[in-house]
């Protein structure tokens, strides 16, 4: 919790004090907070500008389209002496994309021989020397590349979502154990938990500040994402993973792979996985793949505390990202990492995060992207540990649970889930060339007779 | 005078001192030579236990390390160490001295149960730390997660059986070869056996050489149940029903691994790995997919041929019987519990089918205790703890019922079609019941006769039983479970019973 060198003066007041006090008192506040009776200190961790100067840090990037690219450049941001030396795809022109990309914005350039192409790609890329793998390919791929990051004992920055199925999700919780005992550190993309803004707000939940959290709403509710329209010239396979954020065996289907942000955010806070799932949810304009673009599911946790999620991918409707966490003293409204702000029932402002400023009024927060990066690389050279997969694996199953219930008109148990079989995805090896599965677009329920 | 007495109260203090320090010293001393594998060998006459170790994963390994005796049978240091080591010498030492080694059941002290007993976790976890190295294969990850999740009630040993005393019929792994006989060239039945009204015939299994009997079991009226004086009766076993049970037949045997075996060859899935899909739908039993490889040895190595099959679900016991139905041509079925108890007591009333009070024959009271159980008499019909020696005993062992059944009460514990309800008899109405089937839903099935593992008192013919669906899979490590083998019963098989219909009962 010792200040970095580089931490600006203001964010040392601000930040490292709170960080300081917060070690001291972390055992009270757990204390406080379970018998939710009086308000403990808020601790907020101390946040680094820029991760801190150690051993130099070789990357590379498995998956190398728009996030990968951008994950690489977020990498590269974090501090210094890092590098990206390989890159790896399926597709030569992403990797051509990306080899412009960094050479033009960040003056990097990658030899031909750690440039590699095809499904098998990422196990070549793990026979160059690198300390680090950035995963950041469709995630049905994630559980396979993570599990051999972590056998050849590397370091991990891995997008959301981190499977696509319960097998996928249980696979992950088992490698980032493995992670863990190997003393391996792994950042997975939940970018809201490094935010500046919500590690304020966090802090002063659960210092008690709103009371015992009750329920949460959680909101993804935005327009159409992208979508690509088959070429002439691309196999089946090669359309489903250039749209692969349409298809449900390439991403999860929307409420795993975008809208787990918000349900991170409801497990984080509420500081447990829900129990069962009532969801619905169904497909009405999306124009490719077999995805859904709308869910509404009422997750319970313990206790009786439920989550309302929701989200949508529609253009022309009422957009919303957000989350609403509410307690027996008050709540919290967070939007899209723009308002923070608690209340109480009386409708009195208890605490509004402002993002702090420089003499111009510019936001000198520096981005959640950029951050996650920084918490991964201080992690690695200061030696305190982070490994994330498990907690974002819980959030993923999560997101599964809601979806398989919406698509089955069924409730889900986490049980199920922990002890489901359910893996999706074409039969046999992945190749480029038609695709051999089920495309049956799942409708809950039965008609009438 | 002081200065004297201060001197000697100095040596006194000094001596004292070096009788602690020698006393410690030889403790120690001792502590050390009475924790060596010689000295456990020196008295410890466990078959092959020596040996065992030494073929294990314990002995034999790469890395050349030797797990030794203390390192698992006892907790580490500062672990209850010393007490768990005064405790176990001192019942050594008794055994030792006041009992015949001969008398053991090296069979029984084997078992998961009792082996978690002498094994202990504490021990397995204080060395191996860690349940996620890496290189660790994706099921072994799976199952510590399933492990984990079990929160103390799995013990390291219920699935590492072997690793400490090797032993190759309790492998957990999954069987591939399981059921695999070489067909020698003698003549497979192409026939079914034939049924010449109400009496006993042969039931040929075609497609292979495995045979056995059907006994005609006479219709009639028994009072199912037990009177409330029974000894050892439970409340499950009444009210006392008045129940009239139409003609049937009835396997002389509990079915066999040959017999079972016939069926695992002729309808096992064996390049499928997900035991997910059952592929019987009502009536059609054209497409029956039967069980899967099992994990390990069902048979545990007891041998098979004649022997009871065992470890099967509830479930595979009915596709068993709906396979054996359609081969045949006649109506095969588990039988309903009524119809079992009805053909166990064979006309008897009492306790077992034979004269014989369960007072005697259970290890209990003072006499008992002392001189052993008396278990002449019982001997001749029933395999139960105190003379099975821990296993399944062949049918020819042991004499019939008066029906003409064998092991009918012992031996393995036999399925019935009903669903298990501790008020199952109360439930039904007043009248004499009719072959009645049992509640008509529930959780668990009947599961009825006891098993070479129950005490007298267990194996009684009004003695209930049931189905225990979660614990008999605790340790099975597939997603989902799987639905033709149990993983932790080994105590259960089942007989089966072929519908008799009455000449022209269908012409009207």
């Amino acid at each position: 919790m010792k200040p970095n060198k580089k931490t600006s003066r203001r964010r040392f007041l601000e930040n490292g004090a709170m960080g300081a006090i917060g070690v001291i008192g972390a055992s009270q506040l757990l204390q406080s907070c379970t018998t939710g009776e009086s308000t403990a200190e808020v601790v907020v961790p101390n946040i680094l500008d820029t991760a801190p100067d150690g051993q130099p840090i070789r990357a590379g990037v498995v998956g190398c389209g728009g996030r990968g690219s951008g994950a690489a450049i977020n990498f590269l941001d974090a501090g210094p002496k890092l590098s990206i030396v390989a890159i790896a795809d399926v597709f030569q022109d992403r990797i051509d994309g990306i080899r412009g990309k960094l050479k033009k914005e960040k003056d990097v350039e990658i030899p031909d021989a750690n440039c590699f192409t095809g499904f098998d790609a990422y196990k070549r890329l793990l026979e160059v020397d690198l300390d680090l793998v950035i995963l950041a390919t469709p995630p049905y791929f994630r559980p396979e590349h993570f599990q051999a990051c972590v056998e050849a004992r590397k370091h991990v920055f891995m997008e959301k979502p981190v499977a696509v199925d319960p097998v996928g999700a249980r696979a992950v919780m088992a490698a980032s154990k493995q992670a863990e005992a190997a003393g391996l550190c792994v950042v997975t993309g939940t970018q809201r938990r490094h935010a500046w803004s919500y590690q304020n707000v966090y802090a002063r939940v659960k210092a008690g500040m709103i009371g015992d959290i009750t329920s949460t709403n959680v909101y993804w509710n935005q327009n159409k994402l992208w979508h690509k329209e088959k070429q002439p010239t691309w196999t089946e396979m090669e359309f489903m993973l250039r749209d692969w954020v349409n298809w449900t065996w390439l991403s999860g289907d929307h409420i795993v792979e975008q809208h787990v942000h918000n349900i991170d955010v409801s497990n984080w806070f509420v500081g447990d996985h829900p129990l069962e799932a009532v969801g619905m949810g169904s497909r009405l304009r999306r124009p490719t793949g077999d995805c859904y673009d709308n869910f509404s599911v009422d997750f319970i946790y313990d206790k009786s505390v439920h989550m309302n999620s929701m989200c949508r991918q529609i253009n022309d409707c009422a957009t919303n990202v957000s989350e609403y966490i509410r307690g027996t003293k008050g709540y919290l409204l967070t939007n899209n990492h723009d308002v923070f702000d608690l209340f109480d029932y009386e409708g009195n402002e208890l605490y509004k995060w402002e993002s702090p400023v420089d003499a111009d009024g510019n936001k000198t927060e520096t981005s959640p992207y950029v951050q996650e990066h920084i918490a991964l690389i201080n992690a690695i050279r200061t030696g305190n540990q982070i490994v994330e997969a498990e907690q974002t694996a819980i959030s993923v199953l999560t997101a599964i649970m809601g979806r398989e219930s919406a698509y089955t008109g069924k409730k889900v148990t986490w049980e199920d889930m922990m002890g489901s079989d359910l893996q999706i995805g074409p039969k046999g090896e992945i190749k480029l060339g038609p695709v051999d599965m089920d495309k049956t677009i799942p409708v809950a329920g039965s008609a009438p007779e | 005078m002081r200065p004297k007495r201060k001197k000697s109260s100095r040596w006194i203090f000094l001596s004292g001192i070096l009788v602690t320090a020698l006393f410690i010293f030889l403790g120690n001393k001792a502590v050390i030579k009475t924790s060596t594998d010689e000295y456990c060998a020196s008295c410890h006459i466990h078959p092959h236990s020596t040996q065992s170790w030494k073929l294990s994963t314990h002995y034999d390994n790469k890395r050349g390390i030797h797990v030794h005796c203390v390192d698992c049978h006892l907790p580490p240091h500062g672990e209850r160490y010393l007490p768990e080591k005064a405790k176990t010498g001192i019942r050594d030492l008794w055994s030792n001295t006041f009992k015949d080694s001969e008398s053991f059941n090296w069979e029984a002290k084997s078992q998961i149960e009792y082996a978690k007993g002498h094994a202990f976790e504490v021990s397995c976890i204080h060395c191996h730390q860690n349940n996620y190295p890496l290189g660790l294969t994706k099921e072994g990850r799976e199952a510590h997660l399933y492990y984990e999740r079990q929160a103390g009630e799995l013990h390291c040993i219920n699935c590492h059986i072997t690793v400490g005393h090797y032993d190759p019929n309790r492998l957990h792994a999954k069987n591939m070869d399981f059921g695999i006989i070489e067909t020698a060239d003698t003549e497979l039945y192409t026939e079914p056996g034939v049924m010449e009204g109400h009496t006993n015939f042969t039931e040929y299994i075609t497609g292979s050489t495995v045979s056995f009997e059907m006994i005609a079991i006479p219709g009639g009226t028994y009072m199912m149940g037990s009177p409330e004086n029974e000894p050892f009766r439970n409340t499950n076993e009444g009210p006392v029903k008045e129940v009239e049970i139409s003609p049937f037949f009835m396997a002389k045997t509990e079915v066999s691994w040959d017999e079972y075996l016939s069926f695992f060859k002729q309808t096992g899935a064996k390049g499928k790995t997900s035991d997910a899909y059952l592929n019987v739908v009502n009536d059609d039993v054209d497409a029956i997919s039967g069980p899967t490889p099992p994990w390990g040895a069902p048979d545990q190595g007891w041998g098979k041929s004649s022997m009871p099959a065992m470890t099967m679900t509830h479930q595979a016991a009915e596709v068993y019987c709906q396979w054996l139905t359609k081969i045949t041509g006649k109506k095969y079925r588990l039988p309903t519990e009524a119809e079992w108890e009805y053909a166990a007591r064979g006309g008897s009333s009492t306790p077992y089918f034979f004269e014989g009070d369960p007072k005697r024959y259970v290890k209990q009271g003072l006499r008992n205790k002392l001189f052993g159980v008396d278990t002449s008499g019982i001997n001749t019909y029933i395999a139960y703890m105190e003379n099975s020696g821990a296993r399944s005993v062949s049918p020819e062992t042991k004499m019939e019922n008066p029906f003409g059944l064998v092991n009918m009460l012992g031996n393995v514990a036999e399925f019935c079609s009903d669903w298990y309800a501790e008020d199952a008899y109360a439930q039904y109405g007043t009248d004499v019941l009719l072959d009645p089937q049992g509640p008509a839903a529930g959780e668990e099935h009947v599961v009825r006769g006891g098993s070479y593992r129950d005490g007298a008192e267990d194996v009684r013919c009004a003695s209930r039983d049931y189905t225990r669906s979660v614990p008999w899979l605790k340790t099975d490590p597939q997603m989902p479970k799987s639905i033709w083998w149990y993983s932790d019963c080994l105590h259960v098989g089942f007989r089966v019973v072929c519908e008799f219909e009455e000449p022209g009962a269908n012409q009207e």
